[in-house]
């Protein structure tokens, strides 16, 4: 009789026998209230599937993790995950991780040592540079934030100023913009809405699975979703409008709305009055920037903005343009300027702190963690010239620029590095440039799997342990989505870990101890819990058994913040909105936005030129998760990789759908395959985030598809110092590499 | 008995693929084995233009042509209207491969025509399957058609629906909300 084989996270894998030998963390089994439900247990944790955090439960069978199913209370899940948050559960068992603690020899090869070499020789040869170069030639690089608990006892210890984001490859101009302008980020009340722009921000790629929830459930009380992009995203699919603009003119645009809303007078005076700074000097500047000068720049005609901007103003203050996150905001020149349009605009409609506007995220009042072993030293100015004077002053320094470290270590300002949880070879511009990298005195990779930055840069590699594998501090669930309570969620270890892998503080304390530092991470992380959750009232015990809570204080208000006096409270020296940032004045730019145009243009005149855009597939979370075989299944099986070109731009060229194409900017040239579709601006090709995998030890996604930071140089946007991502423009011909 | 039915919305799909994972994770799936799928259709053209996206798998189909051909009863209609599936009666002749008009069996590598269960250990617990549950934007709405009260019941009500190949008489449990 023929069996039904069961394909199984391990199967094939060289980690099964090891696997299987693992016995179980019984000590969970206080917490398997389903158990009984079905074979095996579940335990409540958070996701990795991107940076978001849902919460989730993960049901373990036969020794094994077996699937995940959305956390009911999480307020991003609410019982629902995506693509990513159910197929990264098995990269648990992806054959490239790395499975112990690596040094690179001399023969540029990496062996096997152990946990207490590593720390021995990391921890000498980190004293060593801060001797000789002082604590702020070290550099902490990750993608941001939960390592920074863990980098900052040592940072302040030795007196480094070096903390790094991979903000600035992903958003750093909207927050830069929100910080200065509003002193705080609010989020879109998607539920309450009644009408929502969703501007280069493919809220049905990146997804909050509750979120998009809401914004069905809204569109099905009536809401209106209008898509600006000049590809027909996912978010696209359920809009009552898609309005395919050129790429790189959603600042005019943006302009051409508030002149509208101010000429005709349909803006919210009484708002503008009270909580807005510098409205007129706004006013002054952009007089001339009509539907009609927008029309020649965006190509989206004059009538269509204008019927926007009606739309927005009769539906105000229930109506928005959405925040947005990656999208727009690390791609132009001119990012900073728009997203400061994002908060024009938003003003305008008078919809901050409003039900189905703007609104603020609940958060809970967590205790402060204090240990007696830490003390700050003096900083030296930053490597990156984040809020330098005569430097990058613009730039927030909390976020930093990540795209030039490989400058730093040659300018000689950085020494010693590690890198967290990121991989800038593959997810900032020009990897040929990130490897050198690999020049500094010392590279520490603390990463889960081989990616490419180990492979290509680190002296070392301390492999962390997998999400699953380990339990972290508790978290404010918040951001993006609007929910009028706070909640706090637990990561929490699942299974033991499978290979000889470590949580990061206990990384950081192995080597600190070698640096006579021991006493800077002598602690344990239920102290850390225990401590942050003191003035929640709630226990430990209570939040591993359940995951998630909602707590019932800190209730969020619809009302703008105020002085007991009555005067406005925001966090802006004028306690308003301001329309014009004081810190880019101090630099000597220009505090209010005006229009910038795109670094570069396509040639009209030329059918083979395009602006090359990118964005995030449903299914992958840029690059992070491109190794994984459940998820990259859906890429083979529809063609993810396949870059998308406007049916009459390919018939000029001659190019059919599944055509293999030469793709050229000044820095590369690859081959990919078209899809040729009606769904995207004739101006512009698309390609997914997520592929051009060069790490040959991830074999799912090496040499799968092509990636967007092949064709950019490293550029440090004037403002922000993004990365500018899409200012970039390619020639495609047919046919192959010749 | 209550007989099951699906409710899709189509018109709320945008493409996540939540419920192909979510499936080849609840079922331990082999890497060519699905169980569902979402076909793309664009319509119109530049600017004026807009994608369809169907999720299709198995209709659990009253009159099924899969049950019809198979020889070793390894498939058959349960009493609940869902179409089983024993994998010890199947010979891996795929007649019901060729048979089905939605091309919703995939052959494993122990060539047998695995499909859709529509979750019953989930059933049991009165939950939806795996596919709907997971669902961010409620595409998918399963429950009981006997029952008046059912929310599939009255959501129907509510809408004109239609279904997928009417004219090939499989009479499917399966009902998509027109446009």
């Amino acid at each position: 009789m023929p069996k039904m084989k069961r394909r199984s996270f391990l199967k094939a894998s060289a980690v099964t026998a090891a696997a299987a030998s693992v016995p179980l963390k019984m000590s969970f089994a206080d917490y398997k209230e389903a158990a009984e439900e079905e074979e095996g247990y579940k335990i409540p944790t958070t996701c990795n599937g991107c940076s978001s955090m849902c919460g989730v439960y993960v049901h373990v069978k036969n020794d094994r993790v077996w699937r995940v199913e959305g956390h009911p209370v999480h307020l991003k899940s609410r019982g629902r995950i995506c693509a990513r948050g159910h197929g990264m559960a098995a990269d648990m068992y992806n054959k490239g991780r790395v499975q112990g603690p690596m040094k690179r020899n001399a023969n540029d090869e990496f062996e096997p040592i152990s946990w207490e070499q590593a720390y021995k020789e990391i921890g000498e040869k980190l004293t060593e540079t801060i001797d000789e170069h002082g604590g702020n030639s070290f550099l902490w690089l990750e993608h941001g934030v939960r390592g920074q608990r863990y980098a900052n006892p040592l940072l302040d210890k030795i007196g480094s100023s070096n903390y790094v984001t991979h903000y600035s490859t992903c958003f750093s101009s909207k927050t830069n913009a929100w910080a200065e302008m509003v002193g705080t980020t609010l989020n879109g009340d998607h539920e309450n809405a009644k009408y929502m722009i969703f501007e280069g921000r493919n809220f049905a790629g990146a997804i909050i699975p509750h979120g998009m929830n809401q914004i069905t459930k809204a569109k099905e009380n009536g809401a209106k979703i209008v898509v600006i992009d000049p590809k027909h995203s996912e978010i696209a699919k359920i809009a009552d409008d898609w309005i395919p603009i050129k790429p790189g003119t959603d600042l005019a645009f943006r302009l051409a709305l508030a002149h509208v809303l101010i000429t005709e007078e349909k803006y919210d005076k009484d708002f503008v009055n009270g909580y807005v700074e510098n409205f007129a000097e706004f006013w002054r500047e952009n007089k001339d920037k009509s539907p009609e000068w927008a029309e020649e720049i965006t190509g989206i005609p004059a009538e269509k903005i204008r019927e926007v901007a009606h739309d927005l103003a009769a539906n105000a203050p229930e109506a928005f343009i959405e925040p947005g996150w990656h999208g727009l905001h690390c791609h132009y020149v001119n990012s900073t300027q728009t997203a400061q349009m994002g908060i024009v605009v938003n003003a305008l409609l008078g919809n901050f702190y409003k039900r189905g506007g703007l609104m603020p995220s609940a958060d809970p009042e967590f205790g402060t963690f204090e240990h007696d072993g830490w003390s700050e030293e003096e900083k030296g100015p930053r490597a990156d010239g984040a809020g330098v004077a005569g430097e990058h002053y613009t730039v927030e320094a909390s976020r930093g620029i990540a795209q030039t470290v490989p400058d730093m270590i040659e300018k000689g300002r950085i020494k010693a590095a590690f890198i967290y949880h990121f991989n800038p070879l593959r997810t900032a511009p020009d990897p040929e440039y990130q490897k050198k990298i690999k020049n500094a005195d010392l590279v520490v990779s603390i990463n889960i799997d081989w990616n490419e930055t180990s492979v290509y840069t680190a002296d070392y590699i301390l492999p962390e342990s997998y999400y699953l594998e380990r339990t972290e501090v508790p978290q404010a669930v918040s951001g993006h989505i609007s929910h009028d309570y706070p909640q706090i969620s637990l990561r929490q270890q699942v299974t033991e870990p499978l290979h000889d892998t470590k949580p990061l503080r206990e990384i950081m304390q192995g080597i600190t101890t070698e640096m006579g530092m021991g006493e800077l991470y002598d602690y344990s992380l239920d102290d850390e819990i225990e401590a942050m959750l003191e003035p929640t009232g709630l226990s430990a015990e209570e939040l591993k058994e359940k995951g998630t809570v909602e707590l019932q204080t800190n209730k969020v208000e619809a009302s703008f913040p105020l002085c007991p006096s009555g005067n406005p409270n925001l966090a802006t020296s004028t306690g308003k909105i301001e329309f014009s940032a004081d810190k880019f004045r101090a630099d000597g730019k220009a505090g209010i936005p005006t229009w910038i145009e795109p670094k570069v243009m396509p040639d009209p005149s030329a059918d083979d030129e395009f602006r090359l855009i990118h964005g995030k597939q449903p299914y992958h979370s840029h690059h992070v998760t491109s190794n994984n075989p459940d998820l990259i299944k859906l890429t083979k099986k529809y063609n993810g990789t396949a870059m998308w070109m406007n049916t009459k731009k390919a018939q000029k060229l001659g190019i059919n759908d599944g055509d293999i194409v030469t793709v050229s900017s000044d820095m590369t040239e690859k081959e990919i395959d078209v899809k040729v579709t009606e769904l995207i601006h004739p101006d512009c090709v698309w390609i997914s985030s997520a592929y051009g995998g060069f790490s040959d030890r991830l074999e799912t996604a090496y040499n799968l598809g092509v990636n967007y930071n092949d064709f950019i140089p490293v550029m440090v946007e004037p403002y922000s110092g993004t990365t500018m991502s899409q200012e970039v423009i390619v020639k495609v011909a047919k046919g192959g590499v010749s | 008995m209550a007989q099951y039915g699906l409710l899709i919305d189509a018109t709320k799909c945008t493409g996540c693929h939540a419920c192909s994972i979510a499936c080849s994770q609840y079922n331990e799936l082999e890497e060519e084995v699905d169980y569902n799928r979402l076909e793309f259709v664009e319509r119109g053209s530049f600017p004026n233009c807009a994608m369809d996206i169907v999720p299709v798998q198995c209709m659990h189909c009253d009159d099924a042509p899969c049950v019809n051909v198979c020889s070793t009863m390894a498939t058959f209609q349960q009493e609940d209207g869902i179409v089983g599936f024993d994998p010890q009666k199947c010979t891996g002749c795929k007649a019901c491969m060729a048979a089905c008009p939605y091309d919703a069996r995939a052959l494993n590598e122990a060539r047998l025509a695995e499909k859709c269960r529509w979750c019953p250990e989930m059933l049991q617990q009165g939950k939806q399957p795996v596919c709907s549950s997971t669902c961010m934007n409620e595409v998918r709405l399963f429950g009981d058609l006997e029952d008046p009260d059912s929310e599939i019941n009255q959501k129907m009500a509510k809408h004109e629906v239609e279904q997928l190949r009417p004219d090939m008489g499989t009479k499917p449990r399966i009902w998509y909300i027109k446009k």
